[in-house]
């Protein structure tokens, strides 16, 4: 009787600890999200002068035909994919430079974590500087290099507008993955490669046949991290770009945030928040699946 | 036993706290007395450039009203930037203004949501007929006043006397006319482009399109059934239009690029025949190699319509939740007094909302268009009065700028647009 | 290299030093990547205004074009201290907050195995992942029916349960690598859990604390979203809504300089956050993505 009582208390004490963060978890993500769902089902619009009216599943409806909708949707897409792209191989770059001992590496490593650590809307302001189709340095530089003969506009053109916005996210980001990676390098015992290299490998069939596969874990968690960040990309876009020119780069986390704030649409913001999350989740579920596909080859080869 | 305590000791908060109201009352009735005794302070905010420009405005009202605080709140000077400052504020319940310094489009919004106090009881029939019919309606929505007119702003066309005397033209009444008349010219090597608009995406090419839409006789929303017309044949005629001056380059191709500024800066330059924009380009253009060279008019239209002046401008309106009504309803009187206007218009060159001024003597000494101006405001279209108004506009905007730009087909935008307004405006009731 | 076995030792140097440039030219590229775009902003913000529209572009300026008048302005036209001042407040508040209530958590999770500590944790990997706009409506809601609108509260518990998850993961992680026996033996003398807790494990739990808190106030100082939408006051303003206002206050000229100098103003506490806790903010990230 007496362990069992001890055991329960321990328990007890355990819940009491634990329960003020969860409070907190539920009121700041749990009722956000249930409450998205609820709302989504209603119509709480400036038509209904924001009296809330049940309409089912009328917003899900309206999404299916909703032009803004799907193309913000494929802006989010693309400029995910192709930033968690560059920011992979980059992040990989980098996380290998740093991982070898060189004097003076402390300071570098802390350099190569400062544009992570800065306000992106701050640095957003730095990078629209930088792309300034009169006075932006990459402008300046391109001319001197040659590759232009006049100066061009970047955040007025759409495709253009789309590759600052990449660049600008890359920079920001892409120090986030090389710490990811460098502590999946580190643990990477060093006897794995001498072995390899008693065989004659090159350092690029070593990278190819033991780091990269070894380094798999991490950088599914890295992408994951980056996906999750990257589609709801809001501050970068809104300073540098707000969307423009002509809604090319207007991504989902703008269209969810105008939708409330400007159109006063709160239930199909709400529908909007809701689908957003389903693909984030689905995105999750694929992405654990493949964390524990990978645990498991890596094991093996071990 | 335990339960009477209990209860009893329920029974007795209810008196602390009785004492407790009764001393926050009587704080309440004679201390803030004494408070207000100190002047009320009137808070509103307004985009930077024009809160500097109604300093003089704002300093006259303080020594006429000493008790009264007029407090301008600098805003940015982006239109939407501030619309969104004064949406958050509301919507987070407790609004720090108490008066709403609006344009024209917001009215219905704010009206919508709640957040303006209806004016139509403080102000007289016969004081409100002195304004101008387009900012009046403007500032109403289902027939209930919400905000008091201040400026009013109208779409024109200004073109070139010189070159259509030459050319023995009369200014154009049609767009067939004006496409024609460009054409010669252009063809003459007299100018380099015939006719200027706004086709960048923003409000201004909706604004812009309103007329588009009368002159063809074509409609975009109806307010009172919220039927939607873009699809309809005028309304395809009218982007198929816009579309054609393009293709025979009697507009620029990087008119879909051009805002207000790109636009006028081509005209007073020389280098177009016409241009459609607002008043402000008239005192522009007076200080330019083409004074004397210039008259405006109202728009053209096509056969089947009328002409129609895209109606803008700036109100005050008082916030639903204000402290003060009494006070803040006395700022708006003075601002919409006619005296201040004219001060402010003589100043600035802003338009005055009330209709005598136009032909007010110190007024068109110094500013000899405005009896030409009235004609065009007096014709004055307004873009939907929709509580919707952002999301249909920027729908419009959208597609409109599809078909200008040959990503879609003129008609093939005009129907996607109206298929999504109507998803919109279909939640309404 | 066709000769190699003759003068391996010889060839070996040179790999070596071939070696070496490759890994210094990387260094050097690192550095610049990642300092190059702080740097050119740092520049802009001490040139003279015809300097900064200057084509081609000032890279070097002379004496006399450099200026402090940006600085100037931005501290005297704009109410920029307090910004700051609503910044740190609120990034500290929401970070005490987080350790005070994420790290008892964490203990739990990881020592007294709860029922439903699984999917607790599984509830907390998930949300971590969690952007910000998806939150910002029913949070606004939130916002709006306690009345706490432009209130410091508004963002302070926001903030909290952000950063919770993650400073969860992290002192859990930290937690399950401490020795057990230590609480075992507490235990022995008497001690009952949160006696334990206060006496024994917090003291050795000081460095994850500081590492979490560190990552929780670096996260808080730079949200933007929920500081653009919850806080309308110009005193109440955090500094990334701040100074991403000054590029839309004037229609005809954008104040590049002095946004510069706000930008570099804004971002030196942050620089010097990471110059002195590099180690300890690798180590948090690692900790809360890998063995999370």
């Amino acid at each position: 009787m007496k362990p069992n009582t001890i055991r329960q208390r321990e328990q007890l004490t355990g819940w009491l600890l634990a329960l003020p963060a969860l409070l907190l978890l539920l009121l700041v993500f749990a009722y956000p999200i249930g409450r998205a769902f609820w709302l989504s089902l209603f119509t709480r619009n400036l038509g209904t002068e924001l009296q809330t009216v049940f309409n089912g599943l009328e917003n899900y409806a309206r999404m299916l035909g909703d032009g803004r909708f799907w193309s913000s949707l494929t802006h989010s897409t693309v400029f995910t994919a192709i930033s968690i792209s560059l920011e992979l191989a980059i992040g990989t770059g980098i996380a290998l430079t740093l991982n070898q001992a060189f004097r003076g590496r402390g300071l570098v490593r802390t350099v190569a974590i400062l544009p992570w650590a800065l306000p992106t809307a701050v640095m957003a302001l730095a990078w629209a500087w930088i792309f300034n189709d009169q006075y932006g340095i990459v402008n300046d530089l391109l001319l001197r290099v040659g590759l232009i003969d006049q100066s061009i506009t970047w955040l007025g053109d759409p495709v253009r507008a789309m590759l600052a916005l990449v660049v600008a996210d890359v920079w920001k980001t892409t120090p986030f993955i090389a710490v990811i990676l460098l502590a999946g390098l580190q643990a990477i015992p060093e006897d794995l490669y001498e072995a390899h290299s008693i065989d004659g490998a090159n350092p690029w069939q070593n990278f190819v046949k033991i780091t990269l596969p070894l380094l798999a874990p991490q950088m599914v968690i890295a992408v994951l991290f980056r996906f999750a960040q990257a589609f709801g990309a809001f501050e970068l876009i809104l300073v540098m770009t707000g969307g423009g020119p002509a809604g090319a780069t207007e991504m989902v986390s703008l269209y969810i945030y105008d939708t409330v704030m400007r159109y006063l649409d709160f239930g199909y913001g709400a529908a909007l928040i809701v689908v957003t999350f389903l693909i984030l989740i689905i995105a999750v579920a694929i992405a654990s699946f493949l964390i524990s596909k990978t645990r498991i080859d890596v094991t093996g080869e071990r | 036993m335990r339960i009477s305590k209990q209860l009893q000791s329920i029974k007795k908060i209810p008196r602390t706290l009785v004492a407790l109201i009764a001393s926050i009352a009587a704080a309440l009735f004679f201390i803030l007395p004494a408070l207000t005794q100190q002047p009320v302070t009137i808070k509103v905010l307004i985009q930077a450039l024009e809160a500097e420009q109604l300093q003089p405005i704002v300093e006259e009202f303080e020594k006429q009203n000493p008790d009264i605080n007029l407090d301008i709140i600098e805003a940015p000077n982006e239109t939407n930037q501030v619309e969104d400052l004064y949406t958050s504020a509301f919507l987070l319940g407790e609004s720090p203004y108490d008066l709403v310094y609006m344009d024209i489009v917001w009215v219905p919004k704010f009206a919508a949501a709640g957040w303006l106090m209806p004016l139509s009881d403080r102000v007289s029939q016969e004081e409100l007929e002195q304004f101008l019919n387009g900012d009046v309606n403007g500032g109403t929505y289902e027939g209930e006043l919400y905000r008091m007119p201040f400026r009013s702003d109208v779409g024109m066309l200004y073109y070139r006397t010189d070159w259509l005397k030459q050319a023995g033209y009369k200014p154009p009444e049609t767009f067939d006319d004006l496409v024609q008349i460009s054409q010669d010219l252009q063809s003459r090597d007299t100018v380099e482009w015939g006719y200027l608009w706004q086709g960048k995406q923003y409000e201004g090419l909706s604004a812009m399109f309103v007329e588009i839409l009368e002159g063809f006789g074509g409609f975009w929303v109806d307010p009172d059934t919220l039927k939607v017309g873009l699809d309809q044949p005028e309304a395809i005629q009218g982007a198929e239009f816009l579309r054609s001056l393009i293709k025979k380059n009697i507009s620029p191709p990087g008119i879909t690029t051009y805002a207000e500024p790109a636009t006028h800066r081509l005209f007073i330059n020389g280098e177009s025949v016409f241009l459609r924009n607002w008043p402000y380009v008239y005192g522009l253009a007076l200080d330019s190699p083409i004074e004397g060279e210039f008259a405006i008019k109202e728009m053209p239209h096509s056969r089947q319509g009328s002409s129609g002046a895209s109606q803008g401008g700036w109100g005050l309106g008082v916030s639903a939740n204000t402290n003060h009504p009494e006070e803040a309803w006395r700022v708006v009187e003075f601002l919409s007094k006619a005296e201040t206007q004219k001060e402010y218009s003589l100043r600035t060159g802003y338009l005055p909302s009330r209709r005598a001024l136009y032909t007010n003597p110190e007024l068109v000494a110094k500013y000899p268009y405005f009896p030409e101006l009235l004609k065009v405001i007096e014709n004055s279209v307004l873009r939907p009065p929709i509580a919707q108004y952002s999301q249909t506009s920027d729908i419009l905007q959208r597609y409109l700028s599809a078909a200008l730009t040959g990503t879609m087909s003129p008609e093939e935008a005009m129907n996607t647009a109206a298929r999504e307004t109507r998803a919109v405006l279909e939640q309404s009731k | 290299m066709a000769v190699a076995p003759k003068q391996s030792a010889e060839g070996n140097a040179s790999k070596i030093s071939r070696k070496r440039v490759i890994l210094w030219v990387s260094i050097f590229l690192v550095v610049v990547f990642c300092l190059a775009p702080v740097l050119w902003q740092l520049l802009t913000s001490f040139k003279i205004n015809d300097a900064i529209s200057a084509v081609p572009n000032v890279y070097f300026p002379s004496f006399d074009q450099l200026t402090l008048n940006h600085y100037m302005a931005v501290f005297t036209g704009h109410p920029f201290a307090r910004y700051m001042f609503n910044s740190a407040f609120v990034a500290f508040c929401a970070t005490i907050l987080c350790l005070a209530t994420g790290a008892p958590a964490a203990y739990a999770l990881a020592r007294l195995r709860i029922p439903g500590h699984r999917i607790y944790v599984a509830g907390v990997l998930i949300v971590v992942l969690f952007p910000y706009v998806l939150l910002f409506l029913g949070l606004f809601e939130v916002v709006q029916a306690f009345g706490i609108g432009n209130n410091y509260l508004a963002l302070i518990i926001p903030y909290t349960g952000r950063n919770l998850p993650l400073t969860i993961l992290v002192m859990r992680s930290f937690f399950s690598q401490l020795p057990k026996d230590l609480e075992d033996s507490a235990k022995v003398d008497g001690y009952n859990t949160v006696q334990m807790l206060i006496r024994i494990v917090l003291p050795m739990t000081v460095p994850a604390l500081v590492t979490t808190g560190i990552l929780a106030f670096i996260f808080s100082w730079n949200e933007y979203i929920f500081a653009l939408t919850f806080v309308t006051r110009e005193t109440m303003k955090t500094l990334p809504v701040g100074i991403a206002q000054l590029g839309a206050q004037t229609v005809f000229e954008i104040p590049y300089g002095p946004i510069a100098a706000a930008t570099i103003a804004g971002t030196i506490p942050l620089i010097l956050l990471v110059l002195f806790f590099q180690r300890r903010i690798v180590q948090g990230l690692t900790a809360g993505a890998v063995k999370g």
